[in-house]
């Protein structure tokens, strides 16, 4: 059963069209990345799921039910622009907002103290939201979109603005929280990101859909064709006929061979030539997929 | 309703607890107490007990006048008569005001004819003492007043009769209906609501455009509808405005109450309001308030910043003192078809309904009709609020222009 489900989703605003009939579905226990540079429809998608805008046509289905708010409980959401009450005291506001998800106010606080001791920032918890620097505001939000335990976790631009330390802190409370068993959308714009943390992605441009599925069938679509390596001697090898392109920086060399050929051959000549300390076959990398599917897209 | 009082909770919490607010809230106490202690020393100098000398070739008319002054109503004066005077009593009342030792002196001199009143001037030591003044011109009044009547062959005890202050009731068949109380209550619940909408009203409306800069909204919106925000925030600050006003109210009945009481009792104020009367005030109080403050919050809803709400401000008050022109035609004619139209406009209803209702019966389902359209206009200016609110602050933000909000309110 899909937790999420968006068929033929449209949405405009006045004269622009932010989402145009998207569909995807995000499966019970995944790790989703909602990819696409800036502008491309991201955050217009997650406020469907949620229920702040209804699409202009098309469906959003959450838990395989069409979208009820009696569902919102079960759905975490940290906003991508931050919003907390400069005024008001950390642990009242993680209480009030913990309440608003229908908790008790003495299990808010509960759960609160002890995610402030998962995220590192106990000191906190007295002080008012204003006196606290922006990284500490932003693991509060995190905080704030987690205590009533949601089953489905929805993150737009979770990392943005953090160090990275706390960017790995965040990072590996939200494999944990895949780990439990809960479902984790993440939007974000840069690629590296998701490659470490996805199994499934969905990458959008202008509001369309570019690619969607499992991250490693994606990357079994396109071809390994590029090849790292750094070695010391000749170089003549480069001029193998497998070979389409290379660059050699005294050393290490990228090259990018020739559709269907073998990486073997490559291998082969330049052993006998020169010594080779490294020799990798690279996977394409999801931003190198992006240009490649999206600048197709844009000539066409 | 849950969130409603949630987020209604959150708002007055943080806003009672800050210090502007408990400043706020005692100072105007203070001020109350320290003018009512200020007027009181007045008050006391208001009886005057200044020391002044009477010169008169009339003895008569000298001793009547020091008789009223210094046992009469208003004053207690401490008085000294010189009859007749001679030119060295001027000069010597003179050196006696510039030693202090008198308040002023009051010269008398006969009339050249006999049915003309003698003339009188008054030499203060301080011509801002007015009340003294005052006092003895009233006391001229009627020591001249009586000693006419008494020339003219009346008895005193019939003169004293004649001049006691009259007194009027009014009643009306069937029903203990007092136009003053009523036009008194009215007066009140008007100040009372223009003055709480204008201090608090746009309280609601600067919160809204706090939650906007603050982007807290998107959070509270991803578990909560966005008219529960509004309601919850409309009922939150509403009611901190309404603490702060049933405080000073309260401080304010303390502090006049004796004084209150002993007027009530003295006859002078004549007020009757029935228990009904009273309950319906609170009524139409609460829910004015709560329709003007649902005004606030579409204002608030629509601007982006404090200085575009200045500009509305006016709107907020307006209805509210258009309704002020329709009083008249519904104190003269309260069960008119004009009064009874426009006690349902639901703006006008607070004020209107209730004149209506402390004026003359009007039939229950005119009152429960007014109720229901007040209730029903708050949810729909609230529901149109967080449209515009929610259209607005996802999408654009921007103040919108007339055709723009009226499609924001198509949009979902």
């Amino acid at each position: 059963m899909p937790i999420v489900e968006l068929q033929q989703v449209r949405k405009a605003y006045d004269t622009k069209i932010a989402v145009a009939d998207l569909s995807f579905r995000i499966e019970q226990g995944s790790m989703f990345g909602l990819l696409g540079p800036n502008g491309s429809g991201k955050t217009s998608s997650i406020r469907m799921m949620i229920g702040m805008t209804l699409p202009d046509s098309g469906t959003v289905s959450l838990f395989g039910q069409p979208f009820d708010r009696k569902n919102l409980h079960r759905v975490g959401y940290l906003p991508e622009e931050r919003g907390l009450y400069k005024k008001m005291k950390v642990i009242d506001q993680l209480v009030f907002l913990g309440q608003l998800h229908g908790l008790d106010a003495i299990v808010a606080s509960k759960r609160a103290h002890a995610w402030c001791e998962r995220m590192e920032i106990t000191e906190a918890i007295p002080k008012k939201t204003e006196e606290l620097s922006k990284g500490m505001q932003q693991k509060i939000q995190f905080i704030a979109s987690l205590l009533h335990e949601p089953e489905l976790i929805i993150m737009d631009e979770p990392f943005s603005g953090l160090d990275p330390v706390n960017a790995t802190l965040l990072q590996d409370t939200l494999v944990d929280l895949h780990k439990e068993g809960r479902t984790v959308l993440f939007s974000t714009h840069r690629m590296d990101q998701v490659e470490k943390l996805c199994d499934n992605i969905c990458l959008i441009h202008r509001g369309h859909l570019v690619l969607s599925g499992g991250m490693q069938e994606i990357k079994s679509r396109y071809p390994k064709n590029r090849v790292q390596m750094v070695f010391e001697g000749d170089a003549s090898f480069l001029d193998n006929p497998v070979v389409e392109s290379a660059k050699n920086y005294n050393g290490m060399a990228e090259i990018k061979l020739r559709e269907g050929a073998d990486a073997q051959s490559l291998l082969a000549e330049a052993i006998s030539k020169a010594r080779i300390s490294r020799f990798e076959v690279m996977e394409p990398t999801l931003e190198e997929i992006f240009i490649e599917t999206v600048g197709g897209r844009t000539d066409a | 309703m849950r969130n409603v009082w949630l987020i209604a909770k959150r708002e007055y919490l943080e806003r009672v607890r800050t210090k502007a607010f408990l400043v706020s809230t005692l100072m105007i106490p203070l001020l109350m107490g320290g003018g009512i202690v200020g007027s009181l020393i007045m008050g006391s100098k208001a009886k005057s007990t200044s020391h002044i000398t009477i010169v008169s070739p009339d003895q008569q008319l000298a001793t009547d006048l020091q008789q009223e002054l210094e046992h009469g109503k208003d004053s207690q004066m401490t008085v000294d008569v010189i009859s007749p005077g001679n030119s060295a009593t001027r000069a010597t009342l003179d050196s006696m005001l510039t030693d202090k030792q008198l308040d002023g002196y009051l010269w008398i001199t006969p009339a050249a004819h006999p049915n003309e009143r003698p003339s009188f001037s008054w030499t203060p030591r301080s011509t801002a003492d007015i009340t003294t003044k005052g006092s003895i011109t009233t006391a001229l009044k009627t020591v001249l007043m009586r000693e006419r009547l008494e020339h003219n062959g009346m008895v005193s005890r019939d003169v004293d009769a004649l001049m006691q202050p009259v007194k009027v009731d009014t009643t009306q068949a069937g029903k203990n209906a007092d136009t003053t109380s009523s036009f008194v209550a009215i007066y009140v619940l008007f100040f009372l609501m223009y003055m709480v909408i204008l201090l608090y009203g746009m309280n609601v409306a600067r919160s809204i455009i706090e939650e906007k800069t603050s982007r807290v909204f998107e959070v509270l919106l991803a578990t909560i509808r966005p008219e529960e925000m509004m309601a919850g925030k409309v009922i939150g600050v509403g009611s901190v405005g309404l603490t702060q006003v049933a405080v000073w109210l309260l401080t304010a009945v303390l502090l006049t109450s004796g004084s209150l009481m002993g007027a009530i009792a003295g006859g002078q104020v004549h007020v009757s309001l029935s228990a009904m009367q009273i309950i319906f005030f609170v009524v139409y109080f609460l829910l004015g308030f709560l329709l003007y403050s649902s005004i606030a919050a579409a204002l608030g809803a629509m601007v982006n910043s404090e200085q575009e709400l200045q500009q509305l401000n006016m709107i907020l008050v307006m209805p509210l003192a258009g309704c002020m022109f329709a009083l008249v035609p519904v104190i003269s004619n309260p069960s008119g078809t004009l009064a009874r139209v426009i006690s349902l406009i639901p703006f006008c209803t607070p004020l209107i309904m209730y004149l209506r209702i402390s004026l003359a019966t009007p039939p229950a389902w005119e009152i429960a009709l007014s109720i229901v359209l007040m209730i029903a206009t708050i949810y729909a200016l609230l529901w149109i609020a967080s449209r515009i609110y929610r259209v607005g602050i996802l999408m654009y933000g921007k103040r919108p222009s007339l055709p723009e909000l009226l499609r924001w309110l198509k949009y979902s």
